[in-house]
């Protein structure tokens, strides 16, 4: 009966499995394709005569530039992000102030803002300050961006820290950023890992920000990569396939390496928690 | 202890960072756009100051309206599938074989872009080409829904790749929180001869219920503003089927050229996110005082 | 501990400079962005919509005018800009909002680039252009009051394209008039061929057949331009009637399933894959059906085309749905004007038979056909061009953008049966009164 059970268990997740793998081998095939094959042909079949040129004309579009900068953007404002976050996090949950819900209300409603509603007062800021077609305003933005969901993320993590362990570090005489630094942020490492994920994904895709505030070729990110296939009255849709299964491989790597780090921050945790 | 733990000048510095790049970036934005929205202004050219009369209008407009109750809808959608994905992770963090694997694969989704998933489910959807019809008709059905054309369908039809899209952000949060139980409390259970089941239910659940109540903020808000798949795969049609109120916006502030009014929708929705909000806090808030 | 304590303050350090080269920069916030240097030396910005990927030809003869131009004024350096057709849209209307266009961009014409001339933000060409080498009518949807704004750089009229192998199958002609396309629709749906393939989920498409639909009922008068132009009302019975046979055609199943959640790529695609025979659109379409060698040859050789049939013995054939496309326009506030209106004007001289001989589309300057070896749809599409007695401007370009978006809205509910034909009308009339 339980054995049964078990089975059963194993199909249905195993036909979910399928489910979720199946859009990136159907993004590798769609790369291969010509217009028509992808819009008129079926969608199951494999690609009558694949079109590796798909991928020559990505890497003669000089994708490297753009390449580099979705790397390092993504990685600065994911850095910046998840750092700004825990302290924030870390004070509003760990400390005691008056204001820590006030604080965390107006973090909030950074949530809540449609980004096309933020885009032309934005724009107008960068303009003044002159950070039009400046890669710091696009990381700086994406790192705003992401706090409020990086800090709702930590925040019902860091709730659940045990007030023992704060209480006895200070007790031996800690200081409140060994605390934070050696103990806290250790202990969060799970947790930061997933918000590490959610923010690089989040970082690597966007690009309403990074199409208005930057106008030079040699800031822009892979997601304009995207664009460059997409004609007046014609697009070329076997390219942007190709495009977009070459943006997602470092994503993919880097996923499978954070999502790792969850099952050691356990470990982690474990001993300490 | 508590001198060490409510010292200002370090609350000071930790919060800084934060407050400093969400009021300038976020919420000077918000109240540029909240101040455009009593404008007649069509982005271009000089602004005429009219007071609420923007906000008036969105009040008796209809189309801004169905296009609430349709962020509404979504909304509701959202929150509801969440269960489904708290239990993909219960069992995936669980000690069952294969999970490390399996929750790998089912993270995948949530790595495409939008431009990938649009795609993906454009093809799905096509009436005469697309992947469910082709099952459909493989399966006998004479003349299957046209899906994206069909105003009584699309809304419902678009809901699923969007929800489908945060299936694995949900699922990645659940697992890292079920993970961050201490084993002891687990290992306790067993001994006590508890069942996986009841486990699953009386420990561990009750124990990541901040993490659930903070998802449905997430979902909630999330849902209400969303705009990209909608945009992509129907631009709200066919004539306003699958509008939600962030493409109603984008519509009225870039295509329409009524920046204006297009702000003052944007600024509305902001409220009704706002009290949503507060009202499911509200609603959520337990007993055991939650410390935030 | 002292090491992370390090880490703590460099991040917050980090943090700091990114803010404060925020905030410094605002510090000299008169130094103006645009970028003309001391020296003599101007630099012209540039924004086009032809990004080299998808518009290979297109980009190529965009950057050989640059380099003749910058050849032949060192002191003069364009600056380019590319993005593909939606994201310009978008950032266009960002960049309107502080008053920082390109100097020299493209625009769309009459209503898309009203509220830019009504915000004084386009300069006048007039002294640039010569109306002479364009052909009659482009130039004047660009105009407003007399005075252009735009130079046009292509023109495009919309005939339906259909698949002569089809056709010949089923031992089918092309139609004169809508009774014998109703015919061709049944012969093709009896034999279970997908007649007309439509992708009105962009809406322009069925205003398209709705708009040819309006002027063929009406016969030599425009009246779709003259409700527009509120010389008549909406409510005009062949404005009415129009929307009724655009009811009769989806009745009758002529469009292929689900037209309305069909972008229009995805319906070209269907009539390019042989699954659709006919396909109403418009000139830009040629390479795709001519000269393009991605598409295969053997498609290509079955395409033809013919003009929109007349209705109910009403409608001159030699009327037409189209209009110029994008045009040139010239900041009013740069400050390099003089260098940007030479250089637009040169643009649009080079660009006439370039286009039409590399880069394959109709453009609005006038071209001697005769003297160029081209493709034979494109000679006879330039002679259709000669013998053309009215161009219908598209509906949603010649209507203010707020009422485009009623009437692209009402046509998505007129195709999907949603709307009854008088309502239709009257939901146009009352938008395009209230301005």
């Amino acid at each position: 009966m339980r054995r049964i059970g078990y089975i059963l268990l194993y199909v249905a997740l195993g036909l979910v499995g399928v489910f979720q793998i199946f859009p990136i081998i159907w993004l590798f095939m769609f790369s291969l394709k010509t217009n028509q094959e992808i819009f008129a042909g079926n969608p199951f079949a494999l690609p009558t005569d694949p079109k590796w040129e798909n991928y020559l004309k990505v890497f003669e579009g000089g994708i490297g530039t753009y390449f580099w900068n979705s790397i390092w953007i993504t990685v600065v404002a994911t850095v910046l992000t998840i750092l700004v976050a825990s302290m924030a996090t870390f004070a509003i949950t760990r400390m005691k102030w008056k204001f820590s819900g006030l604080v965390l209300g107006l973090i909030m409603v950074g949530l809540m803002i449609p980004i096309h509603s933020a885009l032309i007062p934005l724009y107008n800021m960068f303009l003044n300050v002159n950070l039009i077609d400046n890669p710091i305003s696009i990381v700086i933005t994406y790192a705003t961006y992401n706090l409020p969901i990086t800090v709702m993320i930590l925040l019902g993590f860091y709730t659940t820290i045990p007030r023992e362990i704060e209480e006895a570090a200070i007790i031996d005489g800690s200081s409140i950023h060994r605390l934070f630094f050696r103990i806290i942020m250790p202990i969060s490492a799970p947790i930061m890992s997933t918000t590490v994920i959610i923010n690089m994904i989040y970082n690597w895709n966007e690009f309403v920000f990074v199409n208005t505030f930057i106008s030079s070729d040699k800031f822009k990110t892979l997601t304009v990569g995207v664009q460059n296939f997409i004609g007046q009255y014609m697009t070329d849709w076997g390219a942007i396939g190709a495009t977009l299964v070459i943006s997602v491989l470092p994503i993919i790597i880097a996923f499978l390496f954070f999502s790792d780090k969850i099952m050691e921050g356990l470990s982690a945790s474990a001993v300490k928690g | 202890m508590n001198k060490v733990m409510s010292n200002k000048w370090i609350i000071f510095l930790y919060t800084f960072p934060a407050l400093l790049l969400i009021g300038v970036l976020i919420v000077v934005p918000l109240i540029l756009s909240g101040y455009f929205g009593l404008m007649d202004w069509d982005g271009i050219g000089a602004m005429e100051f009219i007071g609420l009369e923007n906000y008036i209008t969105a009040l008796q407009d209809s189309k801004f309206w169905e296009s609430a109750l349709h962020s509404f809808l979504l909304a509701l959608f959202s929150a509801l599938s969440l269960i489904a994905y708290l239990a993909v992770a219960l069992i995936l963090a669980s000690k069952i074989k294969g999970a490390n694997l399996l929750r790998k694969i089912y993270l995948i989704p949530m790595l495409l872009s939008s431009v990938a998933i649009a795609q993906l489910w454009i093809k799905i959807y096509n009436p005469s080409n697309g992947m469910l019809n082709s099952i459909l008709r493989g399966l006998g059905i004479e003349n299957p829904p046209t899906w994206l054309a069909d105003p009584n369908i699309v809304l419902f039809a678009i809901f699923i790749p969007i929800i489908w899209q945060y299936a694995g952000f949900y699922i990645l949060i659940y697992y890292a929180a079920l993970k961050n139980i201490p084993e002891s409390l687990i290992e306790a259970a067993k001994i006590d001869g508890a069942t996986p089941l009841q486990i699953a239910l009386k420990i561990k659940v009750p124990l990541i219920m901040n993490v659930f109540k903070v998802t449905i903020v997430l979902s909630i808000v999330g849902s209400l503003k969303y705009f990209d798949l909608i945009y992509v795969m129907t631009s709200g049609g066919p004539n306003g089927a699958s509008e939600v109120m962030a493409s109603y916006m984008y519509k009225l502030a870039f295509a329409s050229y009524d920046f204006g009014y297009g702000s003052a929708i944007g600024f509305l929705l902001l409220i009704i996110t706002l009290i949503v909000t507060v009202i499911i806090q509200k609603l959520t808030a337990s007993k055991d005082k939650i410390q935030y | 501990m002292f090491k992370k304590k390090a880490i703590a303050v460099f991040g917050i350090f980090l943090l700091s400079v990114f803010l404060l080269a925020a905030c410094g920069g605002g510090e000299n916030e008169s130094g103006s962005s645009e970028s003309s240097s001391g020296d003599g030396d101007k630099t012209v910005k540039f924004m086009h919509l032809w990004p080299e990927g998808s518009s290979a030809q297109h980009h190529k003869v965009v950057n050989e005018i640059i380099a003749d131009f910058e050849a032949e004024n060192e002191d003069t350096t364009i600056e380019l800009e590319v993005l593909s057709n939606e994201q310009y849209k978008d950032k266009i209307k960002v960049l309107s909002t502080s008053d920082e266009l390109p100097d020299v961009g493209m625009t769309w014409a009459a209503g898309y680039m009203q509220p830019y001339v009504d915000g004084n933000m386009y300069a006048a060409l007039d002294d640039v252009i010569n109306k002479d080498d364009f052909v009659s009518g482009t130039t004047e949807a660009f105009s407003v009051d007399d005075t252009t704004y735009g130079l046009p750089l292509e023109l495009n009229i919309s005939s339906i394209f259909y698949n002569k192998a089809i056709f010949d199958e089923y031992g089918l002609e092309a139609p004169e008039t809508i009774e014998e396309l109703n015919e061709i629709v049944a012969t093709l749906k009896e034999n279970g061929v997908n007649p007309i393939a439509l992708g009105n989920k962009d809406a322009w498409t069925g205003s398209m057949w709705y708009m040819y639909l309006a002027n063929r009922l009406a016969g030599d008068e425009d009246v779709l331009t003259q409700a527009i132009n509120r010389e008549i009302s909406f409510e005009d019975p062949a404005l009415v009637g129009a929307a009724e046979e655009v009811q009769k055609l989806v009745d009758a199943d002529s469009f292929v399933s689900g037209f309305n959640g069909l972008a229009d790529e995805e319906a070209k695609s269907m009539f390019m894959g042989e699954q659709a025979a006919m396909y109403l659109i418009a000139t830009w379409d040629l390479p795709n059906f001519t000269t393009n060698e991605d598409v295969p040859q053997e498609f290509r050789d079955k395409v033809g085309y013919f003009k929109f049939p007349t209705v109910d013995g009403n409608g001159n054939t030699n009327n037409y749905v189209g209009g110029p496309g994008v045009g040139l326009f010239v900041a009013e506030n740069s400050d390099v004007k003089e260098e940007a209106k030479n250089f637009a004007s040169y643009f649009v001289e080079q660009w006439g038979e370039r286009a039409v001989t590399d880069v394959g589309i109709i453009p609005a300057t006038k071209v001697d056909a005769g003297s160029l070896d081209l493709p034979q749809m494109y000679v006879d599409v330039l002679d259709d061009l000669n013998a053309a007695e009215n161009i219908t401007l598209y509906a949603d370009v010649q209507m203010s953008a707020e009422d485009a978006q009623v009437h692209l809205d009402m046509i998505q509910a007129l195709f999907g049966g949603e709307v009854t034909p008088e309502d239709f009308a009257k939901a146009h009339e009352e938008a395009l009164e209230q301005e």
